[in-house]
């Protein structure tokens, strides 16, 4: 199965929210990593074809999925950003909605709503009006309806935003099983839920995607550019803001560890030490507003 | 497919506005009809004079000695029964009400002090044959269902405006991206929505009418509309129709109401981006027909009485008179309404299919 786009761009206004894209996506699972705004959702609502593009096209083995349709959404399942549901209706029978949307039969439909919850951890719950749920629960019920239909392309927007460590885990595990022969797509912030699940990394910057490749490669770009360096934790705060700085960490002999990003040794003491994917990401990403302001913050 | 329409109709249904809708018009209809009851009034003319079930009572036992066909006959019988008694003060004995049967005969055979006006029945009625007998409470009947039934429509409307526009709160999402999400359940939306339109218009009607069959029996359906008391503008339809006939065109045209504006209203919830929005619109859509200042003489007027709002006060549409032959003007409603729906139908799905997600 190959997913590709050609020159697709979509356009808000003046405002490129994707650009000129050009990606081929086969079976596996891709982290796709970007800054707030850089364009993920609106790349995966195009993918999930919610919205029509400006220009260019998404082909699915070589037939253009508009023209595919209902073939194509057959094969698709998607988690929106912002998952939305019924609130009055319990977790199995919203799931046997959305089940019926996806042309599941009756005995069917039944058998995937209650693995799926069982998977997502809300078998207890499924009798339970989703109106009472907290935000993770959803999240995860959310996740839940967008496996329902087996599907070979699955897109998560986001799908980790509000799940503790120990749901994050469990959503890690039941992707990582789950991904065999099909192509899996998932938008993040937040680099380490993708690190050990993706097998490809994709960057996306202002609707491009700056970098591609798998999560414990690509890191090596930056050899020799990650610096650590140890500073009384009174001086801490300033260190910080002068330099591109991935991690703090504070010793308890009143000294402070920062992680440093930079090109050349930042300061005496600097010991260069290997990149991980986060650095990686800060590297990107450190030109970007939105980071700029939540770095300086 | 049966399931989603089944999930649809859930979906109506639990919405407060559906449930509010129902019982509203149910309790309207029960205290309509009982205070319609309740305050009827009938003199006999002579010693027997009473309000509520008394007067229902009497206006039937007067229509017991005249009932049948109207005769040369019974019009002289009955101006010799009703004479007035009391003195007019100068108002025209045509407004004079003692009970239903003197008013519908005044209306036609009095001059204005409560003599007769010298008119034969085939003056007034030409070759009509006209049944006279207790058509007071179904008329009145009639009257209230008029009411509830506007209220009927515009509930339909109100309950199946949400039908697309709710789903843009973000469940769209989930539904554009499933298989049969741009087809089946559009499908099963528009299925689901109609039904519980048409189940509304069908409980408001049943009640009604049963409830009527219970305080006045059936013997007034079989007499003419046209034999009808002052206060009736039923009597303005130009068709010798029993009372009967008058309630079946009023009850189909209630449905081709409901029918019509439930198509319209699937058509502005799936344009409109949320439910309030889609509301308000099929609300406006549905009430400004009324509130166009065209004469009912005017071409345009004959054009506006097809909108579902004079399908369900029906008297207009029904005075229009013949298109040709037998076929009444009010017979056009049916292709107007479905002219309406398979719009709505064809426009909902179009634009949920086509909607882009924000
Ligand atoms: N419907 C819209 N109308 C106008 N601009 C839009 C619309 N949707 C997105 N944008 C703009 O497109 C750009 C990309 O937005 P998008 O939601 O795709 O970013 P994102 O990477 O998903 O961000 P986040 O991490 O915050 O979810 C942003 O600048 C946003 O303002
Ligand atoms: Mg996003």
């Amino acid at each position: 199965m190959e997913l590709k786009t050609t020159g697709l761009t979509k356009k808000f206004g003046s405002k490129i929210a994707v650009n000129h894209l050009n990606i081929t996506l086969s079976n596996g699972v891709y982290g796709l990593l970007g800054a707030n705004g850089a364009g993920k959702t609106t790349l995966i609502r195009l993918l999930c074809s919610l919205q029509a593009p400006t220009s260019g096209k998404i082909v699915l083995n070589g037939k253009d999925i508009i023209a595919l349709d209902e073939t194509y959404r057959h094969l698709l399942g998607y988690l929106p950003q912002h998952f939305r549901c019924y609130p009055d209706f319990t977790a199995f029978d919203f799931l046997l909605y959305v089940s019926a949307l996806k042309g599941l039969s009756e005995k069917n439909a039944k058998k995937r709503a209650s693995a799926l919850l069982e998977a997502v951890g809300l078998s207890a719950e499924s009798r339970h009006k989703i109106k009472t749920f907290s935000g993770g629960m959803k999240q995860r019920l959310g996740v839940a309806q967008a496996m329902l239909n087996n599907p070979h392309i699955l897109i998560l927007d986001e799908p980790t935003a509000g799940l503790d460590p120990k749901e994050r885990i469990r959503f890690r595990n039941l992707i990582s099983a789950f991904a065999q022969n099909r192509i899996v797509i998932l938008s993040t912030h937040i680099v380490s839920d993708v690190e050990c699940i993706a097998e490809e990394i994709m960057m996306m910057k202002s609707g491009a995607i700056v970098r591609r490749g798998n999560p414990q490669e690509i890191p090596s770009e930056i050899d020799g550019q990650v610096w650590e360096c140890t500073v009384p934790t009174a001086h801490a705060k300033r260190y910080a803001a002068a330099f591109h700085t991935s991690n703090l960490r504070n010793t308890d002999r009143g000294e402070t560890v920062l992680r440093i990003l930079s090109d050349h040794p930042p300061m005496e003491n600097a010991v260069c030490v290997p990149p991980n994917l986060e650095d990686l990401y800060l590297f990107y990403f450190k030109g970007d507003p939105q980071s700029e302001k939540a770095h300086s913050i | 497919m049966k399931k989603l329409i089944q999930f649809e109709l859930r979906k109506l249904c639990a919405a407060r506005l559906t449930q509010a809708a129902f019982l509203t018009l149910l309790l309207l209809s029960a205290l309509l009809g009982f205070s319609t009851y309740q305050n009827m009034y009938a003199f006999d003319g002579n010693s027997r004079e009473g309000t509520g079930r008394a007067a229902v009572e009497i206006d039937q036992s007067i229509a017991e000695n005249y009932g049948g066909l109207l005769t040369d006959e019974k019009v002289r019988r009955m101006m010799e029964a009703f004479q007035p008694t009391q003195d007019l003060h100068g108002m025209h004995a045509a407004y004079l009400y003692q009970n239903a049967l003197q008013s519908a005969l005044f209306c036609n055979f009095s001059d204005s002090n409560g003599n007769w006006n010298g008119l034969s029945v085939s003056d007034v009625f030409g070759t009509e044959e006209i049944q006279i007998g207790y058509t007071y409470g179904w008329l009145k009947t009639s009257q209230n269902m008029v009411k509830l039934l506007i209220l009927s429509s515009f509930a339909a409307a109100m309950i199946t405006a949400p039908i697309f526009s709710g789903e843009y709160e973000g469940v769209d999402q989930i539904i554009l991206t499933s298989r049969y999400g741009k087809t089946k359940c559009s499908t099963a939306k528009v299925i689901a929505g109609s039904f519980t339109a048409l189940f509304l218009t069908t409980v408001v009607s049943a009640v009604n009418l049963i409830y009527a069959f219970v305080l006045y029996g059936s013997s007034g359906l079989g007499c003419s509309i046209l034999f009808a008391p002052a206060d009736f503008s039923e009597a303005y339809i130009p068709f010798n129709l029993t009372c009967g006939t008058l309630l079946q065109y009023q009850i189909l045209l209630a449905f081709t109401g409901t029918l019509g504006i439930t198509g319209i209203t699937f058509a502005l919830s799936a344009v409109c981006k949320n439910p309030m929005l889609s509301l308000a619109a099929s609300a406006a859509v549905y009430f400004f027909p009324v509130m166009l200042p065209v004469p009912e003489t005017s071409p345009l007027f004959k054009f506006l009485t097809l909108l579902p709002i004079y399908h369900a006060q029906f008297v207009s549409l029904m005075s229009i008179g013949q298109c040709s032959g037998s076929v009444l003007y009010a017979q056009l409603a049916v292709p107007a309404a479905l002219l309406l729906m398979g719009a709505g139908i064809f426009i909902s799905r179009r634009v949920f299919a086509k909607h882009q997600v924000s």
